[in-house]
């Protein structure tokens, strides 16, 4: 930028930043809509992002809450019914089966999701050799097209004919209702979520691993540490920040878990047989948008929203209090490297 | 490069994307505040549509103009992808875009609640006479408006795999089979016989099984009241409930949940048969084009139903009622629905398709077994039903005879749970008390 636009961008900006609180509520007035005028390109440019999130992003969830109080087909108009779709919602059967659906394939996808990330990011971390070819391979089932994915799960875990109880009954095991029982079907929607998510979890430890300084494994070594030492005494604590960030967005993803059950039983029962793969946004879209039931889906909506609130506050207690990510005084304390990986770094 | 001319060219540009956004801005209000009609053109009439569900070859006739309406004409919009209903409830909610005719599918009576917001094509006792009776009926509201107009049908029979019966011993002509399951009792133990020398299931699911009971009974799940039947134990839907549990516990289901599994499940003949609409013949013609010949229809038990078919509809803000009722009237006219079976294989709603000698045998898939002739013999008897405002929520008893079949559970508590269900929703919906 060149040096008169600064100076006059100082002194126009200084009235607009500084003036408001000291000066007269006419100076600020004018002051403000002088600034207005004088940086409306500015303003404009930004503007596309703002009319979009208005129209498609704050509207409707306004407008969600709105319904949630409502009784809506979608035609019609809407009906003022008050708290009834939230009292319907604590006592349906149906929409607990999803919580506890969501909730067990969150836990059974995520954490080996997690644990098998790590260990693939200290892998590809060590020197081994075509480091950039694994990275790519472990990346690549998450851009890979879901649908096209859920069609070859959907072969593979297929009942009768799939590959994997195919392989059971050479070994003499009995096959498993992978795609029509209550287990299996969990097991299958969670071996997606693994498959998508390990790759892109393990490119994120990698990339927090590459940023722990090498230091500190030395003088590990040095004080006799072994690898094992080196990993839990080290390694986790330094990356207990990206850890915390991969276990809020797994959460958040967990929660949200839609595309997956609704393509694997695409064209079947909504969430499978005995609806085991129903989860929580699914059912919320399956009211919505297959029973045209748009209060109740917004009802459902804001109590999902709400589970996400206690489980983002829930993981971040669990994850930042010991280590204190908050509290910048404990990095100015040296620790030994044994016990606190943030000492020497200060 | 001067200080000046770089900070004229950084100004340019914002003044550039500025103007740019205002642009977009002014269009996305300008699109908004005016023009919700879904064409300018006065003479032209937008119908929408699915692939396969209306003829494209008389589309390209009414786009040329609608007979009797000049210059009225049609724009044939082929509507993609999934959520139809949606994308056409959208533009209702809108009240924007909505479309001068449209096809709906066989769930039309999703819009029943809204009848208010489409045509009653109140047609004549001649135009009535025309079409099966009990198709008319699926596209009637329970007010009696005609607001749903008849185009394709889908009379039920039993198809099967000669091969699998000749396996199990069983006869494997037509009539042969027809003779030997009258009865859902007879059916039973045919299956059986197919089940203990085969292996094989004669029906994919027990969820399919009990749709097409349903679907071939003369009552639903509410009477012309919108009372609910299926608390009687005497009723349609108890029956097929008994029936499809029954055909579980006798083995004939195949619990095969998932599309993969029913396709393979025939190719490689673990599966007999299907109880399906005529428009089935194109989908196993398609699916195993290696057994062709070995396939063959037969009645199913007691009479035929009705699966699938859709309809005409003409929403009340169409820019020419007259000429769109025309068009869904012409377009479903006996000489055309034969034409657009010869095309496309929909199975026609007008008995007088069958007598013009214009429909042709599709091929030989059914070997020397004639599938025009045996559906044209068996679309007369499928019974007059009515379908209630209701009929949208009642899905509870197809995912619980899923749970009985997949899951093992209790069909006593299953059939609770279902009616349990059911009436919660009724009572949520306001329908029912």
């Amino acid at each position: 930028m060149s040096a008169p636009i600064r100076e006059k961008t100082a002194t126009t900006a200084n009235p607009v930043v500084g003036g408001a609180p000291t000066a007269s509520i006419s100076t600020a007035a004018t002051g403000h809509r002088f600034s207005l005028r004088r940086f409306w390109p500015q303003y404009v440019a930004i503007a596309p992002f703002y009319v979009l999130f208005l129209v498609f992003g704050l509207f409707p969830i306004v407008f969600s809450i709105v319904l949630s109080f409502t009784d809506w087909d979608g035609v019609g108009s809407p009906a003022f019914v008050g708290l009834a779709q939230y009292q319907y919602l604590l006592t349906d059967p149906r929409f607990w089966n999803a919580v506890s659906n969501t909730f067990i394939i969150w836990i059974i996808s995520t954490v080996p999701m997690l644990f098998l990330a790590l260990v693939l990011a200290f892998l590809l971390h060590g020197n081994i050799r075509a480091k950039g070819f694994y990275r790519v391979a472990f990346f690549i089932p998450n851009v890979t097209s879901m649908v096209a994915m859920a069609i070859v799960f959907g072969s593979v875990f297929s009942d009768g004919f799939g590959l994997v109880n195919a392989a059971l009954r050479a070994v003499g095991a009995d096959p498993v209702g992978w795609l029509s029982s209550y287990w299996g079907i969990k097991v299958t929607i969670a071996v997606m979520v693994i498959w998508r998510w390990t790759g892109y979890n393990a490119i994120i430890y990698l990339a927090g691993l590459q940023s722990i300084s090498t230091e500190l494994y030395d003088a590990a070594k040095v004080d006799g540490a072994n690898t094992w030492q080196i990993f839990t005494r080290i390694t986790i604590p330094m990356l207990r920040p990206v850890i915390l960030f991969t276990v809020i967005t797994s959460t958040i993803g967990g929660l949200g878990l839609f595309t997956e059950p609704q393509i694997l039983f695409n064209g079947q029962a909504v969430g499978g047989p005995d609806e085991a793969g129903m989860t929580i946004v699914l059912y919320q879209y399956d009211q919505a948008f297959n029973q045209f039931d748009f209060g109740y889906g917004s009802a459902i909506a804001w109590v999902l929203f709400f589970f996400s609130v206690v489980f983002a506050i829930i993981n971040w207690r669990l994850l930042s209090e010991r280590d204190g990510l908050k509290t910048p005084r404990r990095l100015r304390a040296p620790r030994t490297v044994t016990t606190s990986a943030k000492g020497p770094r200060a | 490069m001067t200080a000046a001319t770089h900070s004229l060219s950084r100004r340019g540009f914002l003044a550039g994307a500025g103007a740019l956004g205002a642009l977009a801005t002014t269009a996305l209000l300008a699109g908004c505040s005016t023009g919700t009609a879904i064409s300018k053109d006065p003479d032209e009439l937008v119908l929408w549509y699915w692939n396969r569900s209306l003829d494209p070859k008389f589309l390209k006739q009414a786009a040329g103009g609608i007979s009797g309406h000049e210059p009225m004409r049609l724009r044939p919009d082929l509507i993609g992808g999934a959520s139809y209903d949606t994308k056409f409830r959208t533009a209702l909610a809108g009240n924007a875009f909505i479309p001068d005719v449209l096809m709906v599918n066989s769930n039309c009576w999703l819009y029943f609640p809204d009848e208010d917001l489409f045509t009653d094509f109140d047609p004549s006792a001649t135009e009535k006479s025309a079409y099966y009776d009990w198709k008319l009926s699926l596209g009637r509201t329970p007010s009696g408006r005609q607001c749903f107009w008849p185009v394709d049908t889908g009379p039920t029979g039993f198809f099967y795999n000669q091969d699998v019966l000749q396996k199990a011993d069983l006869p494997t002509d037509p009539d042969e089979v027809s003779a030997a399951i009258q009865t859902w009792a007879d059916f039973r133990t045919f299956g059986k016989q197919i089940k203990q020398k085969t292996g094989a299931a004669t029906i994919i699911t027990a969820t399919q099984l009990f749709n097409q009971f349903v679907s071939a009974s003369p009552t639903r799940y509410f009477d012309r009241d919108d009372q609910p039947l299926y608390h009687h134990d005497d009723s349609s839907i108890r029956k097929a409930w008994e029936n499809a549990v029954e055909s579980i516990h006798a083995g004939i289901t195949g619990n095969l949940q998932s599309g993969t599994d029913q396709n393979a499940g025939w190719v490689a003949g673990r599966v007999a048969g299907q109880i399906e609409g005529a428009w089935w013949t194109q989908i196993i013609h398609d699916t195993a084009p290696d057994l062709s010949g070995k396939w063959r229809i037969a009645r199913q038990p007691e009479r035929p139903g009705n699966s699938g078919g859709s309809f005409l509809a003409v929403p009340k803000t169409s820019k020419d009622p007259e000429a769109a009722v025309a068009f869904a009237k012409w377009i479903t006219g006996a000489d055309v629905q034969s034409h657009t079976y010869n095309d496309i294989q929909l199975f026609p709603s007008t008995p007088a398709s069958f007598e013009n000698g214009i429909m042709r045998n599709p091929g030989d898939f059914f070997g020397d077994q004639n599938p025009l002739d045996f559906f044209s013999k068996a679309a007369p008897e499928v019974p007059v039903t009515y379908i209630s405002n209701s009929e949208r929520f009642i899905g509870a008893f197809a995912t619980e005879i899923t749970n009985v079949e997949s899951g093992g559970k209790d069909p006593e508590r299953a059939w609770q749970d279902a009616i349990d269900q059911t009436d919660r929703v009724l009572a949520k919906r306001g329908v029912s008390a």
